[in-house]
């Protein structure tokens, strides 16, 4: 277990405690920008003065997640799947463990696969998840890459969250998982039942892949919120920030999944795409 | 039929050297064409692909084989999809279909590959490298990487195949080829980068083992070996062993090949220059084309349009950066630390065919290095709203941004908060490259993209 970053330096406001983050195989899950929601989690505490502490998990590490606050879990490729599902039953029971406790996860693309009971790709075997959520993944036959939006209520907040998803597994829920939220545009688990993600108690899992909490200002808060409030076993209320910037792109990308919807996909993959679907991205 | 295509497309050539328009009529016309004006007339063909430096490569290998005595024809545009080749063989063509006996140096786009290398049949193919670059158009890049393995199986023996030896997942491919095989690399005791999170293989190709760098040239490009199986990088046949890079204008370094020995200046900057020179070179030698006047001929090899081009804008300059992915982004913005990070910028992203439609990749730009010099930034291009969101929480304050959409109008706005003699630092992708470059055109800043 090695620290990797710092947080960034900001004036101290009192009575804050340090937010500790667990960054999961950070070499191994970082497909396409997933570590923008780490910057995004980072960065909005440390413009509201709450230090905050990211710890790098990685291959062969043991740790007790439940010592942690935020649990990021990112996307990746196959072979990166692969080797991470590999590695995940040493860490399994302390993911249950520190999920029953209330600890904040947060699962994007990959990640919710493999926090799921198992992901069976379409060649190749099977590989088990750490079962954290009531949810199964298989490959599917066709890749979902496009804009998406999704309607998404959390702790009583309702919001929009968008980005972009990029993935042929498709995700069943079990009746112990609720969806995370229901499509506006997009595919969502398996482009049928018009589920998005999936969430128990404070796990949130999303199929949009890479930046996603950057461009949802709302939920990246959400969760630094629930962190802070389990830590401190209090309500907290998150002073505002200008999220001018932030909105922007979130309304931009709200309007490309919008424009898209009712198609498959957004945009034509490449030949190579078509020929060789790989299994997951993201 | 060949002659037919041709004659129907060079009537749509002339509105610009770089456009896929004519090779788009002529496919058109007749589906075969490329292959009748190329490999059936048995012209010689340098294919160069990859993810970066394509276009740099096959400028130096050009002049490499100019130099050496052979007239050449090149997509030196940077059309690099089916339709771009296909004009520039049109273009090359008479109205009978006949293809004059020049070589061809051409560009080839990653996806596009396997089709062209069906219909050109090449004498040499060069893979440059292989980063992650737009997911959403090319999928994953062990897919990437097994079409290329696909495509380096079916090479004969009479195609030489150029390998890069420090990119661990290009060293190895098409390792069983009959043909000659030249390795490329650089073989330096030092380090000239560090692992990024834009870093993309930095696992044992053959046992997925994290790989032991002894020394890190550029992203996952270096002296790699596996410590759980023993792969280890290939014997480096053209190999850059002392490298200086001096600001902007020049790059020096001393090149080993099995033909001897060259101490090459060329007049651009940045590691990745000497990694494309070397692969000019392994064509060179892998062709058996002379280097007698390999030096010579590099020294007058500038930079390819947008890649980091100085440009004169009335009384203040301006340096154009091509940037298109997470490693070409951190190059460009290492080459121009050299002469110390950019103050005033302009940069521009746009969802596009060629560009892509997912711009996650910027979150694994190293911004964060250049934010703290930012004085002020105009912020372009259809994704205009991502990349201000991503400077943002690269520590650039929203204060010092300026959202501007329209290419035209940023570069006004980007200059007008110049001082007369300051330079505006530009760093966009493909087609706002393109459209920024044709705006400085029309206002006689520079010439066509094509004719640099």
């Amino acid at each position: 277990m090695t620290t990797t970053l710092e947080a960034p330096t900001a004036p101290m406001q009192g009575d804050w405690p340090t937010l500790r983050i667990a960054h999961l195989y950070p070499s191994l899950l970082n497909v396409a920008g997933d570590g923008g929601n780490l910057m995004a989690i980072q960065q909005r505490c440390a413009w509201r003065g709450i230090p905050t502490l990211a710890v790098s998990i990685d291959a062969g590490d043991r740790p007790d997640f439940s010592t942690f606050d935020i649990v990021l879990f990112h996307g990746g490729q196959d072979v990166e799947m692969e080797i991470v599902a590999a590695d995940l039953g040493l860490k399994a029971p302390s993911l249950r463990e520190a999920a029953d406790q209330g600890v904040v996860i947060f699962a994007v693309c990959a990640g919710l696969q493999l926090l799921g009971a198992r992901y069976v790709p379409s060649d190749g075997p099977p590989m088990e998840g750490a079962a954290v959520l009531d949810l199964e993944t298989r490959g599917g036959p066709q890749r979902f890459m496009q804009h998406a939006a999704v309607d998404v209520t959390i702790d009583g907040r309702r919001g929009t969250i968008v980005g972009f998803e990029n993935h042929s597994g498709q995700t069943e829920l079990g009746p112990d998982a609720q969806p995370l939220g229901m499509m506006i545009a997009g595919a969502g688990n398996n482009g049928r039942d018009g589920t998005e993600g999936a969430v128990r108690g404070h796990v949130y899992a999303t199929y949009l892949h890479g930046p996603v909490l950057p461009k949802n200002p709302w939920l990246a808060d959400q969760l630094i919120r629930i962190a802070l409030e389990r830590r401190l076993g209090r309500p907290v209320e998150l002073e505002p920030l200008d999220d001018s910037v932030e909105q922007h792109a979130h309304d931009v990308a709200l309007q490309k999944a919008l424009r898209n919807r009712g198609q498959r996909t957004a945009l034509e993959p490449a030949r190579l795409v078509r020929d060789k679907a790989p299994q997951t991205v993201g | 039929m060949a002659g037919k295509g041709a004659a129907v497309a060079s009537r749509v050539l002339g509105r610009g050297g770089g456009t896929s328009l004519p090779g788009m009529v002529a496919r058109r016309v007749d589906p075969t064409i490329l292959a009748s004006l190329v490999a059936a007339q048995n012209i010689p063909v340098v294919a160069v692909t990859g993810s970066n430096g394509k276009t740099t490569t096959a400028r130096f290998t050009a002049a490499l084989i100019r130099a050496a005595g052979y007239p050449v024809d090149h997509n030196r545009a940077g059309a690099n999809l089916v339709q771009g080749v296909t004009s520039l063989a049109v273009g090359a063509a008479d109205l009978r279909g006949r293809t004059p006996r020049r070589v061809m140096v051409i560009e080839i786009d990653e996806g596009a590959l396997p089709l062209l290398v069906e219909e050109l049949k090449p004498s040499a193919v060069l893979v440059t490298d292989l980063f992650r670059d737009q997911l959403d158009r090319y999928g994953e890049i062990y897919a990437v990487a097994d079409a290329f393995e696909a495509v380096a199986r079916g090479l004969g023996s009479d195609c030489a195949l150029c390998v890069n030896a420090d990119d661990p997942i290009v060293a190895g491919l098409g390792a069983g080829h009959a043909g000659r095989r030249v390795t490329f690399g650089l073989d330096l005791d030092h380090d000239t980068d560090r692992i990024t999170r834009a870093a993309d293989t930095i696992r044992c190709p053959r046992c997925r083992a994290d790989l032991v760098y002894d020394h890190v040239y550029l992203s996952h490009m270096g002296a790699w070996h596996c410590p759980s199986c023993g792969l280890a990088r290939p014997a480096v046949d053209v190999a850059v062993t002392a490298l200086e890079v001096d600001g902007l204008d020049a790059t020096r370094f001393h090149v080993r090949t099995p033909v001897g020995d060259l101490d090459i200046s060329v007049p651009q900057s940045g590691v990745h220059i000497a990694y494309d020179a070397a692969a000019a070179i392994a064509i060179s030698i892998g062709l058996g084309v002379p280097l007698e006047h390999a030096a010579a001929a590099l020294a007058t090899v500038g930079p390819a349009f947008g890649r980091l081009e100085r440009i004169v804008a009335g009384d203040r300059r301006i340096v154009l950066g091509f940037a298109k992915n997470p490693t070409s982004f951190n190059t460009t913005l290492r080459a121009l630390a050299t002469e110390g990070l950019p103050r005033q910028l302009l940069v521009a992203a746009s969802n596009t065919l060629v560009d892509g439609e997912d711009f996650a990749w910027l979150w694994d730009v190293d911004f964060e290095a250049a934010a703290p010099n930012v004085e002020r930034v105009t912020v372009s291009g259809l994704r205009a709203d991502e990349l201000a969101n991503r400077l943002k929480y690269a520590g650039v304050d929203p204060a010092r941004m300026t959202v501007v959409r329209d290419r035209p109008a940023a570069l006004d706005a980007a200059l007008a908060g110049i001082e007369p003699g300051g330079t505006l630092t530009v760093l966009a992708g493909y087609t706002p490259t393109i459209e920024l470059r044709e705006e400085m055109r029309k206002r006689g800043w520079v010439g066509p993209y094509w004719e640099v």
